[in-house]
């Protein structure tokens, strides 16, 4: 899967929960989360639940642990789409 | 270490929707699910525990240096709607809310003597921050103190421990 599609999509799945969006305009793959898109912490909740909504995939507790930032999120839905096919 | 952690309902519920399919699995174990599932009131239970980790959460995250979307790590033990632990590995914290204002406010510390050390800080002091931890200069001591900040909506609180 192409990447920056895929950092396309996983914009348009956080957008409603940034409160910079300075950091969102500029954002690439070392943008985290919590520290500069400022997404509330109980939000981070939701962007999961959008993840796996929009891939079908289910992120289980040790890479939801991980879901900090743009990378770690571009590496998760990878390894579940594979897994899945 | 202390840490501490607002939450304004009147915001909650614009930002977040508790009640969405998968939510509340994502965040709280099933011993707190079964809290919140027999609340009197739901929606104050949700939060309550949430504070509860999030306070906690900045301690561990302080003492271990260890960062991650860890809700489910951080288990609360619910004593009463104010007071009560949280336990992550082989560490316990204490926890005590205030539950006012249409808001959720609360104090995490690693010694419960603690508690009566907690002094609030003005919003107006100038912060520093040293990897992303904020601390201040005592004004007397000149000694770094730490900090630990929130805020949400309406409401910013600050406290650091004194000596």
């Amino acid at each position: 899967m192409n990447k920056e599609q895929t950092i396309e999509e996983l914009k348009n799945i956080v957008q409603p929960y940034i409160q910079n969006q300075e950091a969102f305009d500029i954002l690439t793959e070392d943008t985290d989360f919590i520290n500069d898109l400022k997404i509330n912490s109980a939000n981070l909740v939701d962007v999961i639940l959008d993840i796996e909504e929009k891939y079908d995939i289910v992120i289980d507790n040790e890479a939801m642990e991980r879901m900090v930032n743009v990378k770690a999120a571009l590496e998760i839905i990878a390894t579940k789409l594979s897994e899945k096919n | 270490m202390i840490g501490n952690d607002i939450v304004d309902l009147a915001l909650a519920r614009k930002e977040s929707n508790w009640k969405r399919k998968g939510f509340l699995d994502k965040i709280f174990t099933l011993k707190e699910q079964f809290l919140i599932a027999n609340a009197i009131n739901p929606e104050i239970m949700v939060w309550n525990l949430w504070t509860r980790k999030e306070a906690a959460y900045k301690i561990y995250n302080r003492e271990t240096g260890i960062r991650g979307y860890i809700p489910l790590q951080l288990e609360c033990f619910y004593e009463n709607a104010t007071l009560g632990t949280v336990s992550i590995k082989e560490k316990i914290y204490f926890t005590k809310g205030i539950i006012e204002n249409n808001s959720i406010y609360t104090i995490a510390v690693t010694n419960k003597n603690n508690f009566d050390k907690i002094e609030s800080i003005d919003s107006a002091v100038t912060l520093l921050k040293n990897n992303g931890i904020p601390f201040v200069i005592d004004s007397v001591s000149k000694k770094k103190k730490a900090v630990s900040i929130t805020h949400h909506g309406r409401f910013w609180k600050g406290i650091t421990l004194l000596d």
